[in-house]
C-alpha cells in the first residue's frame, strides 16, 4: 500500500493536534504524524492537492514529498 | 471599526499564535490581531463590512482549533 508523504512545519503537540484535527474534518483519510521529523502520512481516497490544501490550513508550511510504501 | 474576542483552544506554543496572528491577519478587513497564549483568546479589530464573528471565528477554527466568540 502506498501513503502520500507530507512535510509539516510542526514545532509542537499544538502544531500535531492542528493537523490532527484539520484531517479530521476532511474526513475519508488515514494518517500517521511524526513531529520530529515534520512529516506526515497519509493514505485517502482525496487527491494530493487537495490534501495539502488541507494541510495549509493550518497556516503551517507545507509540502509534499511523495509516495512512501507502507513498512 | 469593531472589536471582537474569540476563544482559541488548542495552542500550545508561540509557533501556534504566530500562526493564527499571520493567516487571519491577512484576510480582507481585518485591520488588527493579537492573540495571548496565556489567556487563550484573539482580540481581533476588523471592518464589519468585510468580516463577521462568524467568519473571522470560521478563519480560526478552518485552521484545526477550536474557536469560540464571547460575542
Ligand atoms: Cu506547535
Ligand atoms: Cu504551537
Amino acid at each position: 500500500m502506498q501513503k502520500h508523504e507530507f512535510f509539516v512545519d510542526m514545532t509542537c503537540e499544538g502544531c500535531s493536534n492542528a493537523v490532527t484535527r484539520v484531517l479530521h474534518r476532511l474526513g475519508g483519510v488515514q494518517f500517521d504524524i511524526d513531529l520530529p521529523n515534520k512529516k506526515v502520512y497519509i493514505d485517502s481516497e482525496h487527491n494530493v492537492d487537495t490534501l495539502l490544501e488541507t494541510l495549509k490550513k493550518t497556516g503551517k508550511s507545507a509540502s509534499y514529498l511523495g509516495e512512501k510504501s507502507a513498512q | 471599526a469593531r472589536s471582537i474576542v474569540i476563544s482559541v483552544e488548542g495552542m500550545t506554543c508561540h509557533s501556534c499564535v504566530q500562526a493564527i496572528e499571520q493567516h487571519v491577519g491577512k484576510r480582507n478587513g481585518v485591520h488588527n490581531i493579537k492573540v495571548s497564549l496565556e489567556d487563550k483568546n484573539a482580540v481581533i479589530i476588523y471592518d464589519s463590512k468585510l468580516q463577521t464573528p462568524a467568519t473571522l471565528q470560521e478563519a480560526i477554527y478552518d485552521m484545526g482549533f477550536d474557536a469560540t466568540s464571547a460575542g
